[in-house]
């Protein structure tokens, strides 16, 4: 499997004086449904900020599918997209002009941008939903909008922060119908940060575990899991919360 | 220009197209001083310091000058829907440049400001407003309501997309109206008893515009005071514009 991403000693500190970031070094393969993971304040968001382009490093490198986005600029915009945590809409349009209009913005003719947004309507189910305002939607159909949003242009890479946060169940299951089906035939690298450990434990057969701006476990899903329980099949998130506490324990060990 | 950048522009002005609110309120008040100001002191307009064009000629540049003051935060606005929204940030991570994001709602603003100028051109003219060079007068009576627009939606713009906040940038269209006010705005310099006033006067760039307009219309002014308010207003363009491409390089998203 070719690397995707790759990450090599990453560092970001904000002028508050908070070490996001403390040497990342992470590899990403292609086509890899990837999950960061990590308390809230980690540094997940962070480092998804700095990949796609939002916010500067201070220092470190990285490459998206052989390329320097910092260097690139506009080019790996459109090699990449994004679902962050928040909803990304204009409530005064309507679904279907917003799914054009993200279209046109990626340089898709009138056409195809049409095309491609009935497609996206149908596969999220919004149907009845595409002529409202988005301001109008449900919490539910603003986030489906919102995810399918970024997938317009179909990206070779998608970033996904908190996809599923506001989601019925209903929604997150076709959500990730969508995204692995997009994953198996179009090859496509989904790099995941959930706090839905049912999720990357479901979807991911990669992870890293970030903490305080460290990445404290690299490697595969099973293989965390063995690490942490070898004998005992148990999930990802017990898994998790085993090896968080015992890590917890450890420093608070340390500083008595 | 390509298909991206132009949609954007276009999306500017349908905004405010379906939402008129800004532009329409710098209509109504410019209306509202244009026939106040008539009616409560045209009278003087006999006075040989008004010219042939009468008062209504002498009153109507301020008539323009605050149609941009009122519409002119419709950039800022638009940018603040888009951050609070956090549309924005979409916005930003597309690949179009980041510098379009922000002139495209200055060319929505600007379209509107120089459109709703030519309906108070039309209007004046109905009213008995001379046009002293004809045609010539309107281009270049349009030309200086570009500039000035460009001038204030700037960095409305710019203060918007640094700060985050849209009360900020309200301050920019807050400190002019106080300049409206310290200028040969009501009666000609001739006219005008303090001395103070008149001091403050030459150095307040309003009267540059006001005097530049009033020159194309009754004639009242010398041309001095057009080719010096093109410079001024040229340069004020520059740096207004400037300012709000810089800080398209700062915006604080969420």
């Amino acid at each position: 499997m070719s690397t995707e991403i790759s990450i090599s000693k990453l560092e970001k500190k904000y002028p508050d004086g908070t070490h996001a970031l403390k040497g990342v070094d992470l590899m990403v393969g292609k086509g890899q449904v990837f999950a960061l993971l990590g308390p809230n304040g980690a540094g997940k968001s962070t480092l998804v900020n700095i990949l796609i382009n939002l916010i500067g490093k201070d220092s470190g490198s990285y490459v998206i599918g052989g390329q320097d986005p910092e260097k690139s600029g506009r080019l790996i915009q459109r090699y990449i997209a994004v679902a962050s945590q928040d909803n990304e809409l204009d409530p005064g349009e309507s679904a279907l002009n917003m799914l054009v209009f993200q279209g046109r913005l990626f340089g898709l003719s009138k056409n195809e941008a049409k095309e491609r947004a009935d497609e996206l309507i149908g596969l999220f189910q919004l149907e009845s939903e595409m002529n409202k305002k988005s301001g109008d939607l449900s919490g539910g159909n603003k986030r489906r909008l919102h995810c399918a949003l970024a997938l317009v242009h179909r990206p070779k890479v998608l970033f996904l922060d908190e996809p599923t946060v506001g989601m019925d169940p209903l929604a997150r299951s076709t959500f990730w119908e969508v995204i692995t089906s997009m994953n198996r035939k179009d090859d496509v690298t989904v790099f995941l940060t959930t706090q839905y450990l049912d999720e990357a434990d479901k979807h991911a057969l990669a992870m890293a575990l970030i903490i305080d701006g460290e990445i404290k476990y690299a490697g595969a899903v099973s293989d965390f899991k063995k690490m942490v329980h070898p004998s005992e099949n148990c999930t990802l998130e017990e898994s998790y919360l085993t090896y968080v506490k015992s890590l917890s324990n450890t420093k608070n060990n340390e500083q008595l | 220009m390509n298909a991206a950048n132009s949609i954007l522009i276009r999306r500017g002005i349908l905004k405010l197209v379906k939402q008129p609110a800004a532009p329409l309120m710098g209509f109504g008040m410019s209306l509202f001083f244009l026939l106040v100001y008539n009616a409560g002191i045209g009278g003087v307009g006999s006075m040989d310091a008004f010219g042939d064009g009468g008062y209504i000629s002498f009153i109507f540049p301020i008539t323009i000058i605050s149609l941009a003051m009122g519409s002119s935060s419709g950039a800022g606005q638009a940018l603040n829907a888009d951050l609070q929204s956090g549309y924005f940030r979409r916005l930003f991570l597309s690949p179009v440049p980041k510098w379009v994001l922000v002139v495209a709602p200055m060319i929505a603003d600007t379209f509107s400001s120089v459109f709703f100028t030519l309906v108070l051109l039309i209007i004046g003219a109905i009213s008995g407003v001379s046009f002293q060079f004809g045609l010539v007068s309107v281009l270049g009576i349009l030309l200086l309501s570009l500039l000035w627009s460009l001038t204030l939606c700037g960095f409305s713009a710019g203060i918007m997309l640094r700060t985050g906040n849209y009360k900020n940038a309200e301050l920019v269209t807050n400190s002019i109206f106080i300049l409206l006010f310290l200028s040969t705005t009501f009666l000609p310099r001739e006219l005008i008893t303090s001395k103070w006033l008149l001091a403050v006067s030459w150095g307040n760039p309003v009267t540059y515009i006001l005097e530049a307009n009033r020159y194309l219309l009754g004639g009242t002014s010398p041309a001095w005071y057009l080719y010096l308010a093109l410079a001024i207003f040229g340069l004020t363009a520059i740096i207004s514009v400037s300012y709000a491409l810089l800080s398209a390089r700062r915006t604080r998203i969420r």
